[in-house]
């Protein structure tokens, strides 16, 4: 369990056509039924069609150029941030996840070419 | 090394260095740090790190697919640099299963994710788990699409082991192709046969085809999927930095 320390945001993407990312809203679909996302502060918005918007300017502060990502702040520390779902959910919420939904993970992420 | 303001700056410093700079870097920043050879035309990392340490760390992934050629290159460029390659296989019984259930060429009817998933994501995981850095040949001119911005340096989040860091080196990030071939060619580095014979991106057989002159070498890799955009990105062109 996270602390009453600890403060997650959640950004997620809309593309400039004003359509959603499709990955951010299967992270968001699979964290709502894990009841994860009560565990979320706050859920920010990253339009591509806008770069003042938070989520944009999140990206820039934090160096993220993957969405949907997870910023963790806690008292006294540096924020961690997160781009890759099972490595938020195992390492902030303990939540598990299996093998084969971390592989599922990696493979829509990684390009496998150079392999 | 570790802070995402670290990994930016040492990036932003080696990106205007040479491969053998970056390589140089690596292997004298990490003890514990392994090649990724793929059979193809990153055997130039071979030869640009056994010129820096001998003892270098070097892995390929035998899918159980790949062509006899590239088994034959593997063996060649072991006994040329007198180096050990690990070579990294998936496990058996996630392959039966696969094969099983779906037969041997399933990534033709659906996509090549399962298949890749099973022979070379899982076992690579485990290969990845034992050290505290890699090398790729990952080259930004690969695939523009999806490989536009790969850095010289990066932390590798999918990767590391569970509250650790991995650290991703990717020298030939900013060479092209022809700069591959040009060093291949100058130092006598010996290469895959099957580039003679029109690949010019090398992986499993059965998801590997030459390529016709002006194709992308993108288009010699699982051909059949719909070519489609990585949607994960925030485009860079809209971060105010």
């Amino acid at each position: 369990m996270t602390t009453a320390a600890t403060k997650i945001t959640m950004v997620k993407k809309i593309f400039a056509d004003g359509s959603p990312c499709k990955k951010c809203g299967e992270v968001e679909e699979k964290m709502r039924e894990a009841g994860q996302l009560k565990q979320i502060d706050r859920i920010v918005i990253a339009d591509e069609a806008d770069s003042e918007s938070e989520g944009m300017q999140l990206a820039a502060v934090h160096n993220v150029e993957r969405a949907p990502f997870f910023i963790v702040e806690r008292d006294g520390e540096e924020p961690a941030i997160y781009t890759v779902y099972f490595k938020f959910v195992k390492e902030v919420l303990n939540a598990k996840t299996s093998e084969e939904e971390e592989i599922e993970e990696i493979m829509n992420d990684v390009d496998l070419d150079f392999l | 090394m570790g802070s995402i303001t670290n990994i930016v700056d040492i990036d932003s410093e080696l990106a205007t260095q040479t491969p053998q700079e970056i390589l140089q870097y690596a292997l004298e920043n990490h003890d514990n740090i392994a090649i990724s050879f793929s059979g193809a035309e990153d055997v130039v990392l071979i030869d640009m790190a056994s010129k820096i340490r001998k003892d270098i760390q070097v892995f390929s992934l035998d899918t159980g697919r790949l062509h006899a050629e590239t088994y034959r290159f593997i063996e060649k460029v072991r006994k040329h640099y007198g180096i050990q390659i690990d070579v990294v296989y998936p496990e058996a019984s996630r392959v039966e299963q696969l094969v099983k259930e779906k037969g041997l060429f399933s990534f033709y009817d659906g996509d090549h994710k399962e298949c890749c998933g099973i022979r070379k994501i899982a076992p690579l995981r485990k290969q990845l788990l034992t050290v505290d850095a890699w090398i790729t040949g990952q080259r930004r001119d690969q695939s523009p699409g999806t490989r536009a911005a790969v850095p010289v340096i990066q932390d590798d989040k999918a990767f590391a082991r569970p509250d650790d860091k991995l650290t991703k080196y990717n020298p030939l990030a900013n060479w092209t192709s022809q700069q591959v071939w040009e060093y291949i060619r100058a130092n006598n580095v010996p290469y895959n046969e099957l580039h003679d014979k029109g690949f010019i991106s090398i992986g499993c057989e059965p998801c590997t085809r030459p390529t016709g002159p002006g194709q992308h070498e993108r288009e010699g890799r699982w051909w059949w999927e719909e070519a489609t955009v990585k949607e994960c990105g925030l485009h860079a062109v809209n971060i105010q930095k």
